[in-house]
């Protein structure tokens, strides 16, 4: 009896552990295989699409790198990315220090205010977003573009961080308060270096989500001089129709973009997960 | 707090969303009146027009058809394996950290990546999938054409249900993670079984987070257009269109332009009034009392 208990036991859990562990490596599986298919050539690609390559064809990235300016992408999503993550840390911050800490009458509906923003469908702007920039003279600039995923981010990140103020201690600033600290000095000195490890972890959640988003960008950036990497990624998609099938160099530019996010992954996927479940489940 | 320092806190950040968020918002509505095909270009004032136009449109429903099957078949798919993985993890396997963060990685990859990568998977002839089941010796299922018209838009679900169920697995997960262990020793000392424990503990413990993961899939449903346009390619086959896809398509035009600007921004007001109806449905669904502990 309790044999054949332990057995069917047993059993559930190795079919568990196929499952979990069979979605889990198919990620990883493709990662690798995307690696290698950017080095491969397009004959090998097709011809024999899961073995490696006899030798890796670097000029793949060559060929995208130069020919295909990735390098101006690359450039520009790291400007890009980390001018709006900055600025936004620099705005984002301060108000939801105020909107989980201040006392004032409408402090619930500012905070609320802001959070509706997150089920605004990005969509409904574009058209306003293209008029609005056009108007103030910025379309088709990289500054416009920051400003823009600047004001976007805010509902996330400022809905993530005063959960975060809330989470800290009443006692240290009203002790802050008794030992004579001003109110900016109660932020500056005691509650902004509490929050560090919360603003850390938006700022890399909003460096992943701005690296890799393209539809706004899409809308905003005519130029090629001026695409991110991922929109350069989605402009090379296009031109494939004309140009004929370069998968590998388009799996070189895949690389490119995915590389830097899953390297930041390795190291901080428990402060990105965390970071995301604390802003859907209090 | 000192007034001074509310409103030099708050201000930047309300001057942008107000700006760039709430105001282009706003003008949205107003422009769903007009017909005009850009800002030089006399605009005429039509009311209505707009809406009226997209009700008789056969695209356009086409579009909310893909949406629903988004939101529905997309969404049992994707609410099931995060259920199911979080059962699976939870039933005390080792390694828990590492297969949530593997979960969900495809979350932290550029879209534009995965989509490439699942349009080569689906590739008539060449593609991975055909040459997986032709070298198993499945040929009979190796000849089905995935990008054909009427097979693209599963084709297309699949990528999408594999990225989203990583997402939703770490929010159900961590809204599992926070019942009290000691309910379930309880129940268990009790003889209550793995599915009446699921039942009678964890699904009225994470009764909220269930209704916040809903709120989010249906945001995410409605708006989508990322994965499914990417995947499309140049010449999107119009099975894969959603409502954002087609917004996109008649604001900025695909090879041909078209700026009908007024009738795009008529598709994002009806895909605001969407998630606002779905947000209420669930809203009410899901009213009943949260469980405190």
């Amino acid at each position: 009896m309790l044999k054949a208990h332990v057995i069917r036991r047993s059993w559930k859990t190795a079919l568990a552990y196929l499952i979990v562990g069979g979605w889990s490596l198919f990620a990883v599986l493709m990662i690798l295989w995307i690696i290698i298919a950017s080095l491969k050539t397009t004959r090998s690609l097709f011809g024999a699409p899961w073995t490696l390559p006899s030798a890796p064809a670097f000029s793949n990235y060559v060929k995208v790198w130069v020919s295909n300016r990735f390098d101006d992408y690359f450039l520009n999503s790291i400007l890009v990315v980390s001018a709006s993550v900055l600025v936004l840390l620099l705005v984002a911050v301060p108000a939801a220090y105020v909107l989980s800490r201040g006392k004032f009458l409408g402090r619930g509906a500012i905070l609320n205010f802001f959070i509706f923003g997150m089920g605004v469908p990005v969509p409904l702007l574009f058209i306003p977003l293209v008029v609005l920039t056009t108007e103030l003279g910025v379309i088709d600039t990289l500054m416009g573009l920051s400003i823009v995923y600047v004001s976007v981010s805010l509902p996330f990140t400022i809905y993530v961080l005063q959960g975060f103020f809330s989470s800290l201690p009443a006692e240290l600033e009203s002790a802050a308060v008794i030992d004579g600290c001003s109110d900016w000095q109660v932020f500056w000195h005691v509650m902004l270096p509490l929050a560090a490890p919360g603003a850390a972890t938006v700022a890399i959640l909003n460096f992943v989500a701005l690296w890799n988003e393209y539809q706004l960008s899409l809308i905003l950036i005519s130029s090629p001089e001026n695409r991110t990497l991922s929109l350069g990624i989605y402009s090379l998609i296009t031109s494939m129709q004309y140009s004929g099938g370069n998968w590998p160099g388009l799996f070189a530019g895949v690389t490119m973009v995915m590389l830097p996010t899953i390297a930041l992954y390795i190291f901080l996927s428990e402060r990105m997960i965390s970071g995301i479940t604390m802003g859907g489940v209090k | 707090m000192r007034r001074r320092l509310i409103i030099t806190f708050l201000a930047p950040a309300l001057i942008l969303y107000l700006g760039f968020v709430v105001l282009p918002a706003v003008r949205a509505f107003y422009y769903s009146f007009f017909q005009t095909s850009g800002f030089k270009d006399q605009a005429h004032w039509v009311g209505f027009g707009n809406y009226v136009a997209l009700a008789g449109d056969p695209i356009f429903w086409l579009t909310v058809g893909n949406m629903l099957l988004i939101l529905f078949v997309g969404g049992i798919a994707v609410f099931g394996f995060a259920f199911l993985f979080t059962i699976l993890i939870n039933s005390g396997l080792w390694g828990k950290k590492l297969f949530r963060a593997l979960i969900f990685m495809p979350n932290i990859i550029a879209v534009v990546g995965l989509s490439t990568f699942w349009s080569f998977v689906f590739m008539p002839r060449y593609g991975l999938l055909t040459n997986f089941l032709n070298s198993i010796g499945l040929s009979g299922l190796a000849v089905i054409p995935w990008t054909a018209p009427e097979h693209l838009f599963w084709s297309m679900l699949v990528g999408l249900v594999w990225i989203s169920a990583g997402f939703f697995t770490i929010l159900v997960l961590a809204g599992a993670d926070k019942i009290p262990t000691d309910m379930y020793d309880a129940a268990r000392i009790e003889g209550a079984t793995n599915r009446q424990m699921f039942r009678f503990i964890t699904l009225p413990m994470i009764w909220d987070v269930i209704m916040i993961t809903l709120i989010l899939w249906v945001i995410e449903a409605i708006r989508m257009m990322e994965y499914p346009y990417a995947f499309g390619g140049p010449n999107i086959d119009q099975n894969l269109y959603t409502p954002a896809i087609y917004l996109f398509i008649m604001g900025f035009g695909q090879r041909q332009p078209v700026y009908e600007l007024g009738y795009a921004t008529a598709i994002g007001v009806a895909m605001f009034v969407f998630t606002a109806l779905a947000v209420l449905v669930i809203g009410a669904l899901t009213r009943r009392e949260r469980v405190e502990f």
